[in-house]
């Protein structure tokens, strides 16, 4: 009663409780009528993979070619086939044309932010950015909804991210390998991997060692969540060094030689192929950076001899690797970048910044491959219809394939309120 | 005192015969007044429609409040736009209001349910509510004609005493009109508590008691924020029966003052241990020395901690740890200072922190220091651009740089990258000096404070003409070096690089720079750009909570807002920064959050706050008088083990809160407590390479440290108005790190750290000894039987043998004589043979500035006995002490 009977009924003490059901005035029992009304389904999805090409992907040259487009847009690539009927992509990714049954791509995906750090946040959040807030990476979101197993990490990036816990707190902060692992051998992994020589009985003891000292505060977790919090953590982490478990799943050479042959050599391929592992041995969401995308000149060279054949190397072997290993309904995979390039090519034979126009590629976790989804005008210079497809919506429908209610409200710590995806929907096509 | 500007609708008031009194006597509640069915008076828009609409909850943010509407209607988001909301209400073709038929009203028919509403019933038929809207609409459903400052509002009583839960009290909540009417509001007014498991307080304002402690109960009218205290005594230890606790300080006074009507017994002052590594964290964000925890240990002065607070504060390592929380405030960071110059940003962000770590170090006065950053420009007064172009490359040209931090003033605050737009500028202004957030008002009327959307707006005004970019009488000179160094466009990523070398080398280039625009003062040029959101009207300048302010006679709008920042009555400013240093002391703010300073959210001890601030101005500022004054005192010194009374308490500093460490303090603690003794002898000279110092601060790897360990241990990323941007949360991957991370294990075993110093040099110097050791004794013999020999020689053999045999003997008392030196030498340098026991006591000094525990030196001693190797034994006992939550945390 009393003030929560004000529907803005915001109370300092309830900053600090996030995640109530919430959002526009959805109360508990809306959402539960929504979800009997079939608006809301539990995800399929356990985990997901966001390979996130920094430095903005041209959609020209990649997945939405203009092959009629005049001489100065279309660029040098050709077109191909797939086996989805009627799709069609960049010549250079032949592998990724084999296994296009596998994902959707969306087109016509559509902002307005043409600076890489802002067009990053973006489409990494679902929010567009604000400069008084600091939203949390879909990663930090994921680890926080979705609970893990003890002994590996929940939110890991090979080999780093932009992605930030931000308002949520440091505890979503994700683990970042900070290197990559190289075909066949060993991935060693900070404060993972057991390095120096030790061994698990070296580790038991000093284990031992540290619990008959670590008594000042003995009796007192109960009074202080810093003391609690420092208990738990540092047993997680524990568990984590001790058991097999995340060391194995980050040893990539332990991998059986049908999978890993599906991979190239090259570090994305290896490292989709450790997202897989991670992904089976429970890590929730797995982020890889490639970079070499900013191609503001020299785009058709740079691309058709390094990072075109390496997203296709990369990108089959994950589909692929996934769906072998029967994880592909269970793991949502999603590909894109800042922004688009612009469709005119300029005089140094590059592209330049643009968000107007981009792609997306998602695939898994229930989503229904083998199908091109929204489009974007005859050369590639925007939205074909309407405003496109938002960031806002890419990153709600990857919420979705995980069952995470993005209405849902967090308190940011100066107690304000704010949706996970602000202004998301779901692309229902990706479902249907 | 605050004015404020609304129009009320005077002449209804007035002309309302049923409303009781004149000015001077109390307006009787709304609720009282419109109770008969035949009421005849007319309410007014501001003081009782939109207070009442609020208060039934139509305007709240899930509501019409929303951005987007509710039901195609939309009202301002906890009101106070008077003219949205009116036009909202009686929009043609709605039915929201109709004024010829006023039964018809949805506003009267929504709430009550007579026709169906998504929000739910909030009214009842011929309630008082239903009359004071219908009455409005049949009034004519007016907006507001003439302003009536809205004075302030008052509620009675302002603290309440309960002795146990379930206990009741009335508040009563009264508006003051600056005509000076006086009207009671409580049945319009809109309550929260600030704890509800404290105290509870429902929607007609009566309070009731949950459970013990403090916390404030708050009251919502018009743009009036008015709070109560509301106390129950956590034990039977109030009044006379209150034990007789020192209070040498007047922060002592203060706070056993509040503990006493809390029933709460603060904890004994902390020992002398935990003194010196408490004091010495939080002033210097260092450990101790185990040489200076043995010292302090030993020293038998009774005012030992006193003379230890003066030699801390004259260290480095003191103006590097606070020059690092004011570069955390004031956004100190390579990104922000990306302007068109990348290659040099690392060290536009050394010398942002290189200019204050100096002033810090010589103690200037807060304010002036603070008044280098806000009234900077560029240009000294009467300095050509091309003079400062000249100047400014001098500061980043590879030979002989000149010292920035000789600048007098500091432009790198306003040059950011997140402060461009005069929004931006206000927010980041009212954050970083003013401990306000202002995020709010910037879209609506601040939820729980004064301040409305025009507050913002006219605050916003003083940094209109603060601009970074090409000054007019600057343009001729960027255009001729641009034309010799050739067109950016065509250059592309080229110009950037070309601009970089010209600066390494000395020579000049297009810099920008900061200055002050006054054609785009509020009134001057650009009219639309000034005029914004607000129709026609023209924004004045307005301090926040302060006057309007006329600029004519100024040439810098920044002059008139410092000026207001200084004054003894400024509500801000001082007691901002005393609040936060207060919160690095106590591990929360006398306000808390520290940067959260709004009328909602009161001090929990106002008196406390009020009397540091009142002394702090008239100390002129002084950083180090306040830094002494706080750490001097008993609640300061207190132990964090708790009574039954205190142990709850967190917010009425009866006890130390164990905090974790500070990410660039624990960082180096690490390294600290595992560096050789000559690297630790230097620790509180050296701040070059330390995490607090400014190499800290800068983008990429750290010489002798890690970016990485600093980002997961939560420093501020200096990105974000927020204190918060700094974490001392744990997290997963912080214990990771210290347990398991290449980088700790390293930092234990690294050469020349105190491991390998201790046990690997030290067991092949003793090595070393030890043969020559030997050797003297050896050769004394071989030398002795020598010269035996030579005394048995008979003159026969003499001839034949006596030179050879000289000859060798001499040899043997050289060779003897250069080996008995190297043993002397040695002798001196070699550490003494391992001694677990000793390496026990200096372990736990360096990571925990303590001796060991008999029970803990035991454990250890077994743990080396069973190691049987004393460099893995050595290992493991330091891994472990970093481990501990003792090390890991300030206690």
């Amino acid at each position: 009663m009393a003030i929560n009977d004000f529907c803005d009924g915001v109370r300092r003490r309830d900053f600090l409780r996030l995640g109530m059901i919430g959002g526009a005035g959805l109360t508990l029992a809306d959402y539960l009528r929504r979800v009997e009304a079939g608006e809301v389904q539990t995800g399929k999805a356990t985990s997901a993979i966001y390979i996130y090409l920094a430095g903005g992907p041209t959609h020209l040259d990649t997945f939405d070619l203009k092959p009629n487009a005049p001489k100065e847009y279309r660029g040098e690539f050709n077109p191909i086939a797939t086996n989805a009927p009627g799709v069609e992509i960049s010549e250079h990714l032949p592998k990724l044309a084999k296994c296009a049954d596998k994902f959707a791509i969306l087109r016509g995906v559509s902002h307005t932010l043409a600076a890489h750090d802002l067009g990053t946040k973006y489409m990494i959040t679902g929010n567009r950015p604000l400069p008084s807030l600091d939203f949390p990476g879909v990663g930090a979101v994921v680890s926080k909804e979705l609970s893990g197993l003890r002994d590996i990490p929940p939110f890991v990036a090979i080999p780093n991210t932009p992605q930030v816990a931000g308002f949520l707190g440091v505890e979503y902060t994700p683990f970042s390998t900070t290197s990559t692992p190289r075909p066949g051998q060993p991935f060693s992994v900070r404060g993972i991997s057991i390095g120096r020589g030790l061994t698990i009985a070296e580790i038991e003891k000093r284990q031992n060692l540290l619990k008959g000292l670590d008594t000042t505060f003995r009796g007192f977790e109960k009074n202080s969540d810093l003391i609690n919090g420092l208990d738990r953590f540092s047993q997680r982490a524990y568990d984590i060094i001790s058991s097999p478990r995340s060391r194995e799943a980050f040893d990539i050479s332990r991998e059986s030689p049908g999978i890993t042959s599906l991979f190239g050599e090259n570090t994305l391929s290896q490292s989709c192929l450790l997202a897989t592992r991670l992904v089976e041995a429970g890590t929730r969401f797995v982020t890889l950076t490639y970079g070499g995308w900013d191609t503001h000149d020299q785009n058709f060279t740079k691309l058709k001899t390094k990072n075109l054949p390496e997203l296709d190397d990369a990108l089959a072997g994950l589909f692929t690797a996934l769906d072998r290993k029967g994880l592909l309904e269970k793991t949502a995979v999603i590909v894109a970048g800042e922004f688009g390039r612009t469709p005119k090519i300029n005089d140094r034979a590059g592209r330049d910044h643009y968000p107007r126009a981009m792609f997306t590629v998602m695939g898994g976790g229930g989503i229904k491959g083998g199908q091109v989804i929204g489009a974007s005008d005859d050369k590639g210079t925007g939205p074909a219809s309407g405003d496109g497809i938002s960031p806002d919506n890419v990153i709600a429908s990857l919420y979705h394939t995980l069952g995470i209610d993005f209405s849902k409200e967090y308190r940011t710590p100066t107690g304000r309120p704010v949706a996970i995806a602000r202004y998301g929907n779901v692309v229902k096509e990706l479902f249907s | 005192m605050i004015h404020r500007f609304a129009t009320i609708g005077v002449a209804l008031f007035l002309a309302a015969s049923a409303v009781p009194g004149s000015a001077a006597e109390l307006i009787r509640p709304i609720q009282e007044r419109f109770a008969p069915e035949d009421v005849e008076e007319v309410p007014d828009f501001q003081r009782h429609v939109l207070p009442l609409m609020g208060r039934l909850g139509c305007n709240g943010r899930a509501c019409h409040g929303s951005f987007q509407g509710r039901g195609g209607f939309r009202l301002s988001l906890f009101g106070y736009d008077f003219k949205m909301d009116h036009e909202a209400l009686l929009k043609n073709d709605t039915k929201r209001v109709v004024r010829d038929n006023p039964d018809l009203s949805k506003i009267l028919q929504k709430p009550t349910l007579a026709i169906p509403h998504k929000g739910g019933k909030r009214m009842d038929e011929e309630s008082w509510q239903f009359r004071v809207l219908l009455r409005w609409i049949e009034g004519g459903a007016k907006s507001v004609d003439n302003p009536v400052a809205f004075e302030k509002l008052e509620v009675i009583p302002t603290e309440i005493q309960f002795q146990k839960p379930g206990e009741t009290v009335q508040l009563q909540v009264i508006a003051h009109w600056a005509d000076g009417t006086r009207e009671d509001v409580t049945c319009i007014t809109r309550y929260r508590t600030n704890d509800e498991s404290i105290a509870e307080i429902n929607e007609t304002g009566l309070v009731t008691s949950k459970g013990m402690g403090d916390s404030h109960v708050v009251a919502f009218y018009d743009n009036g924020v008015a709070v109560t205290q509301v106390i129950m005594p956590v034990s039977d230890l109030v009044g006379a029966k209150y034990p007789n606790v020192a209070t040498p300080t007047e922060i002592d006074r203060h706070i056993v003052t509040k503990l006493k009507k809390l029933g709460i017994v603060p904890s004994p002052v902390c020992s002398d241990a935990e003194f010196l590594r408490r004091v010495s964290l939080d002033m210097t964000g260092s450990l101790p020395t185990p040489a200076e925890v043995e010292a302090f240990l030993k020293d038998s002065s009774t005012t030992k901690r006193e003379a230890k607070v003066d030699e801390l504060l004259a260290r480095p390592t003191y103006a590097a740890f606070w020059t690092s929380k004011l570069c955390d405030l004031s956004g100190a960071s390579p990104k922000n200072l990306n302007v068109g110059m990348g290659g040099i940003t690392n060290e536009m962000t050394r010398h942002f922190y290189e200019w204050i770590f100096k002033r810090v170090n010589s103690n200037m006065p807060y304010d002036e220091l603070i008044a280098g950053m806000v009234l900077a420009t560029s240009r000294k007064p009467g300095e050509s651009y091309e003079d400062y172009i000249k100047a400014q490359t001098a500061y980043y040209r590879q030979k002989d740089p000149a010292d920035f931090s000789d600048r007098e003033t500091m432009p790198y605050f306003w040059t950011r990258r997140n402060l461009r737009t005069p929004d931006e500028k206000a927010l980041g202004f009212s954050y970083t000096f003013l401990g306000v957030r202002l995020e709010c008002a910037q879209c609506h009327k601040h939820p729980f404070d004064q301040w409305t959307q025009d507050d913002f707006k006219q605050f916003t005004a003083f940094f209109a003409p603060v601009t970074y970019g090409t000054a007019p009488d600057a343009r001729e000179a960027v255009k001729k070096i641009r034309d010799e160094i050739g067109d950016p466009k065509k250059l592309g990523g080229q110009y950037q690089r070309i601009l970089n070398t010209r600066v390494k080398e000395g020579k000049d280039v297009p810099w920008q720079e900061l200055f002050i625009n006054n054609n785009r003062r509020p009134g001057q040029g650009r009219p639309n750009q000034i005029k914004q959101a607000q129709g026609s009207r023209v924004i004045t300048p307005k301090l926040l909570g302060g006057e309007e302010v006329v600029l004519s006679g100024t040439d810098d709008p920044r002059k008139p807002l410092m000026d207001w920042m200084r004054r003894k009555d400024n509500p801000y400013f001082a007691k901002a920064f005393i609040n936060r240093v207060w919160a690095v002391y106590f591990g929360r703010g006398i306000i808390n959050p520290p940067d959260d300073m709004n009328l909602a959210n009161p001090p929990s001890n106002a008196a406390l706050l009020d009397m540091l601030a009142e002394q702090f101005i008239d100390h002129g500022f002084d950083m180090k008088w306040l830094h002494r004054t706080i750490v001097l005192s008993d609640a300061y010194q207190r132990s964090w083990q708790t009574n039954d009374t205190n142990k709850l308490d967190e917010r009425n500093f009866s006890h130390a809160i164990v905090r974790r460490l500070p990410a660039e303090a624990l960082v180096d603690a690490v390294a600290q407590s595992t560096a050789g003794s000559a690297d630790l002898d230097k620790a509180h000279g050296n701040v070059a390479d330390r995490a607090i110092g400014a190499t800290g601060s800068l983008a990429g790897a750290r010489k002798g440290g890690s970016n990485y360990a600093a980002k997961v241990f939560g420093r501020s990323e200096r990105e974000t108005n927020c204190d918060c941007s700094a974490s001392n949360e744990p997290n997963l991957l912080q214990s990771l790190y210290l347990q398991n991370d290449q980088e700790t294990l390293a930092a234990i075993e690294r050469r020349a750290g105190w491991l390998d110093e201790r046990v690997v040099s030290a067991k092949s110097k003793r090595a070393t000894l030890d043969s020559d050791e030997k050797a003297v004794a050896l050769l004394t013999v071989q030398a002795s039987a020598l010269e035996k020999k030579i005394g048995a020689l008979s003159d026969a053999d003499k001839e034949k043998q006596l030179d050879k045999l000289q000859s060798q003997l001499k040899k043997t008392h050289e060779e003897l004589a250069t080996r008995r030196k190297r043993v002397e030498e040695a002798k001196g340098n070699v550490p003494a043979a391992f001694d677990a026991d000793q390496v026990i006591v200096e372990a736990y000094e360096r990571t925990l500035s303590r001796r060991p525990s008999s029970a803990e030196t035991e454990l250890a001693r077994d743990y080396f006995r069973q190691a049987g190797d004393d460099a893995k034994g050595m290992r493991d006992l330091l891994w472990a002490l970093l481990n501990t939550k003792e090390f890991i945390t300030n206690h």
